[in-house]
């Protein structure tokens, strides 16, 4: 019988602290979905329509959760939380995958989705605790002259086929490029996907979690910061910094 | 180069391509747009494979946030925040994003037409005949009127320019956006406590403690995303996280992101804020101005739905405030007594003695172009505009950038009024419902293929002026409706011709530009127009770099007498109903299918509207989500499905403005209820309308519509994981 070496696994990943990672900072996401419409415009994201949105077919990679608590008067919120891919570096998605379409980037770190390998099994899906995951149940329609401005960085997916947030590696690859031309690192802060770029708040931090002094790394160890079902172990990279409610309270 | 920009540091721009709009300088009049190339043959600022990047005006909304769009190979690829810019540092909201979908929008009007009203046909025409119709209703400035939106600013100097000359009465504009920000109601506030009508400036991002009457500010007041920075601002405080208190029956998205809800029932925001008043004044000088004398705390806190202690405990806290600041949204002032509150929550900042000072209220900035306040059109005026048309002596109408039929609430009785016009002409760049009732529509550009500017009438606290550039060519046989009405000027002949002596759009812009030319303090100074409207173009507009805000002053406000009062609802219903503007469509984001597949961001509903009604309430009329119900107003009647949300008063209702077009393109169309139905005509003494002094009836109807929301999946596959 084969011999099983999953703890070992499990540890040789839990020394790593992963490659890119996002902190969201709770107590400024207004919850505005600027972030939404960003990311649908930068990756193509088709729309789906009202019918098929109702039955939870809608292919937002970023979405934005909150929940509210209690009766009136005594409501309160639970805060806005913009959940993504959290690009685990002990993926859940990954080795449920029968053909090798969702793997994990070496050089990255990150998880990828390989579109072409994709037969639509959806156990990625069914495997993912966040929910990251869309699948394309249709075609669906971008009636002329929409296509206009598809993105060419980034692949057109057609039915049968599950896609999720990439941290937009398109732009990851493109200021690698640029650093690498002029001999350079890429700076802390040179790489924002397009949720960070267009949040009105700031509240999407992007960088590199191997430099412990980029801004990420630092927000992501302070004592805000916790992850989404840590206790999985799927070691996610994003970091959500938590509300402060009672933080400077007068009277 | 110029001065303040070395030729190095300017090559460094480009380099990064940030904002490396394609440089003109110098170029004849036929470099001036830009034109879509075969692949096989690229203009020369175009490599195969590399993106350019153009700087411009965002025109979603009034507010002017920079833009810098990428393109490639003569399509427009993805928009992004312009970082130079002022208002938005680079930064953008949902709206912003989607306005892709206005360019490359399926059901755009493509070539000039007429038509038979209503009818939805349309026989092209062409430019020439276009102009010569446009230039028949200037031969008649007396019979001729102008009803504008409010964006672009350019086209509206232009028409104003061009009414005075010839005698036509002036152009009035309007946005749904002005009624639901009541901004008539906060200029006029502002010239009665302030001496001076302006949209004010409230420096959120300094404040420690803040108020919030009804203020989305988060969402769709006056400039969001400007303010979201400045909220985010207060959030990280240098010494202190900010506190904010937000005042309003519904939780809003604004409200979630505040510290305490506030659920004051509405109209009741006068008592309250002076309430505040005195309980603040007397904590901290001991005696109550003649101003907030006459309120009974424990009678307004009473009427207001609100405990004694809480009110006391709010008054404390903004006592206690280092950089208090109270800002008047446009749900308070939509009240019969809009006016009166905006002034006591004016004069509540000059008791707290913020004017002027960091976390505190100021004057806008001089404008560039001109001192004057340049506010919509208030209802009052509509209504003025309507009765004109109503009594035939208006013979053409010229609608531009606004949708009135759908914009304006229904029992003005614009449509109607419509009928009696002769010739209507739209200007419209989709098939909306006014452009459907027109006989003409010669369409614009739209914003991502046109010139112009916007003044930035708030958000900020540096002058501004906001450049927009074509980013693309027109992708259709449009026509920008400056040049159009340059050529019927010319046409026309006489005063119209003589006020409008400019060869193109471009040279009429530039003529307002003129005195910017070497003027200092800018962000970039150039010697000559050449080069000045080379690094206009290239940085999206032109700026100062030091604030130049003014500090209002309020000498006499806190000595007037006031006997604040309850406002008083139109209507026999037994619900208020509180009519807000989508916080992702907006007045004009229907159109846009990703806007429409953009959740909404407290209910999460997607491609529709909803009534949102607390749980108590649904209980009692046996309602539950989903359930269809007639609400109906003394003033029609819409049919919505309901959202149960603990979020809200029991005695109000809330239904979102955007949705229920007749027209506007197939995303739009038949979607949703247009509360603009159920809003009456009541007026503040401002002159605006009272939208959020409306009670409303409401009655099952056994039918079940169920809403398309994002939550359900999540809420659903959460508790399935759990099982």
């Amino acid at each position: 019988m084969a011999k099983h070496n999953i703890p070992e696994v499990k540890a040789d990943l839990e020394n790593t602290t992963g490659i890119w990672g996002m902190a969201i900072d709770q107590d400024l996401c207004t919850g505005c979905q600027a972030c939404v419409a960003a990311c649908a415009m930068e990756n193509n994201i088709a729309f789906v329509g009202e019918t098929d949105a109702g039955y939870g077919r809608s292919l937002h990679w970023l979405r934005i959760e909150h929940a509210f608590e209690g009766e009136f008067p005594e409501v309160q919120t639970s805060g806005f939380q913009p959940v993504l891919c959290q690009q685990c570096g002990n993926a859940p998605c990954e080795p449920v995958c029968p053909v090798f379409a969702s793997v994990h980037s070496q050089a990255q770190d990150l998880n990828l989705q390989v579109y072409n390998r994709c037969v639509g099994t959806r156990y990625c899906a069914n495997n993912c605790p966040y929910v990251a995951r869309v699948f394309n149940m249709r075609d669906y329609d971008r009636p002329e002259p929409l296509s206009n401005q598809l993105n060419p960085d980034v692949t057109v997916r057609r039915r049968g086929i599950m896609e999720k947030c990439t941290f937009c590696i398109q732009r990851i690859h493109k200021v690698e490029d640029q650093a690498k031309s002029e001999g350079r690192e890429v700076l802390d802060g040179e790489m924002q996907p397009a949720c960070a770029q267009a949040c009105p708040a700031d509240a999407i931090i992007f960088g590199r979690l191997d430099d412990p002094e980029s801004r990420v790394s630092k927000l992501a160890k302070t004592g805000r910061g916790s992850q989404l079902f840590e206790d999985l172990g799927t070691l996610p990279r994003v970091t959500y910094l938590k509300e402060e409610k009672d933080y400077g309270r007068l009277g | 180069m110029t001065e303040q920009l070395s030729r190095r540091d300017f090559l460094k721009l480009v380099g990064t391509g940030a904002a490396s709009a394609a440089v003109l300088t110098g170029c004849g009049p036929a470099s001036r747009y830009v034109t879509r190339e075969p692949y096989t043959k690229m203009p020369e600022y175009t490599y195969n494979g590399q993106s350019t990047y153009y700087a411009t005006t965002c025109r979603e909304c009034a507010a002017g946030c920079g833009l810098v769009v990428r393109t490639m190979q003569g399509r427009a690829i993805k928009v992004e925040g312009n970082k130079y810019h002022p208002v938005n540092l680079g930064k953008t909201c949902a709206r912003g994003q989607a306005t892709l979908h206005s360019l490359y929008n399926p059901d755009r009007i493509q070539e000039p037409s007429s038509h038979v009203r209503g009818d939805r046909d349309f026989s092209t025409t062409d430019w020439d005949t276009a102009t010569g119709i446009v230039a028949e209703a200037l031969k008649n400035p007396a019979e001729t009127a102008f009803l504008l939106g409010l964006a672009p600013d350019h086209l509206f100097d232009l028409v104003s320019d061009l009414c005075k000359a010839i005698g036509a009465p002036a152009p009035l504009r309007y946005g749904a956006l002005s009624l639901f920000e009541a901004r008539t109601t906060l200029g006029e506030a502002s010239r009665i406590v302030f001496g001076k009508p302006d949209l004010l400036f409230f420096d959120l991002g300094n404040a420690d403690v803040t108020f919030s009457f009804g203020a989305n500010f988060l969402e769709t007041w006056i400039s969001p995303v400007a303010y979201t920075r400045g909220f985010a601002q207060m959030r990280r405080g240098t010494n202190r996280r900010g506190y904010l208190v937000q005042f309003e029956a519904r939780m809003s998205q604004t409200a979630m992101k505040a510290d305490e809800w506030a659920a004051i029932l509405p109209g009741t925001e006068e008592l309250v804020a002076a309430a505040l008043g005195k309980l603040v004044a007397e904590q901290k000088f001991g005696s109550a101005p003649a101003l907030f004398e006459a309120v009974d705390v424990a009678q307004a806190a009473d009427a207001a739905g609100l405990p004694l202690e809480t009110l006391e405990r709010y008054a404390t806290i903004l006592a206690q405030a280092q950089n208090p600041l109270v800002i008047p949204g446009g749900a308070a002032l939509g009240q019969s007594n809009g006016l009166e509150i905006a002034q006591v929550i004016l004069s509540l900042n000059a008791l707290l003695g913020n004017l002027g000072k960091p976390g505190g209220v100021y004057h806008s900035p001089a404008s560039p172009l001109t001192n004057s306040y340049r506010r919509p059109a208030s209802i009052k005026e509509i209504s003025a505009l309507i009765e004109k048309l109503n009594s035939g002596k208006i013979k053409t109408l010229i609608v531009h950038g606004v949708n009135p039929v759908f914009e304006l609430p229904t029992s003005l009785g614009f449509e109607a009024a419509l009928a009696k016009v002769p010739t209507v002409i739209s200007l419209a760049s989709f098939p909306d419902e006014t452009a459907i009732l027109a006989d003409y529509v010669f369409p614009d550009h739209t914003g991502l293929e046109s010139w112009g500017y916007q003044q930035v009438s708030a958000g900020t606290g540096q002058t501004l002026l906001s450049g927009a550039q074509p980013v693309v060519a027109p992708y259709y046989n449009t026509k920008s409706t400056t040049d159009v009405l340059l050529a019927a000027a010319a046409v026309a002949g006489g005063k119209a011709a003589a006020a409008l002596p400019f060869k193109d759009e471009i040279e009429f812009i530039q003529g307002k530009l003129a005195g910017l030319v070497g003027a200092e303090g800018g962000f970039f100074n150039a010697a000559d127009m050449p080069s000045f409207w080379a690094e206009f173009q290239q940085f999206g507009g032109w700026w100062k770099n030091d604030p130049s805000l003014g500090t209002p002053s309020a000498a006499s406000a806190l000595e007037k007498k006031l006997t604040p009062a309850a406002a008083q609802p139109e209507g026999d219903g037994e619900f208020h109903l509180l009519v807000f503007p989508s916080p992702i469509l907006a007045e004009a984001g229907a159109n846009k299918p990703w806007l429409q597949e953009t959740p909404d961001p407290t209910t999460t509903v997607m491609w529709n509207s909803w009534l949102e009604m607390n749980p108590v309430t649904a209980e009692e009329l046996g309602l539950t989500d989903d359930d269809v119900v007639r609400v109906s107003s003394a003033f029609g009647e819409v049919e919505v499905s309901v959202y149960k949300v603990p979020a809200i008063r029991p005695e109000v209702v809330a239904i979102p403005f955007g949705q229920g077009h007749t027209a506007y393109g197939r995303y739009a169309e038949n979607r949703g209820a247009n509360p603009g139905k159920l809003l009456g005509a009541q007026i503040n003494a401002a002159g605006d309308l009272a939208f959020a002094g409306v009670k409303v009836k409401i009655e099952k109807t056994g039918k079940k519509r169920p809403l398309s929301r994002l939550e359900g999946r999540t809420r659903l596959e959460a508790a399935e994981n759990k099982g």
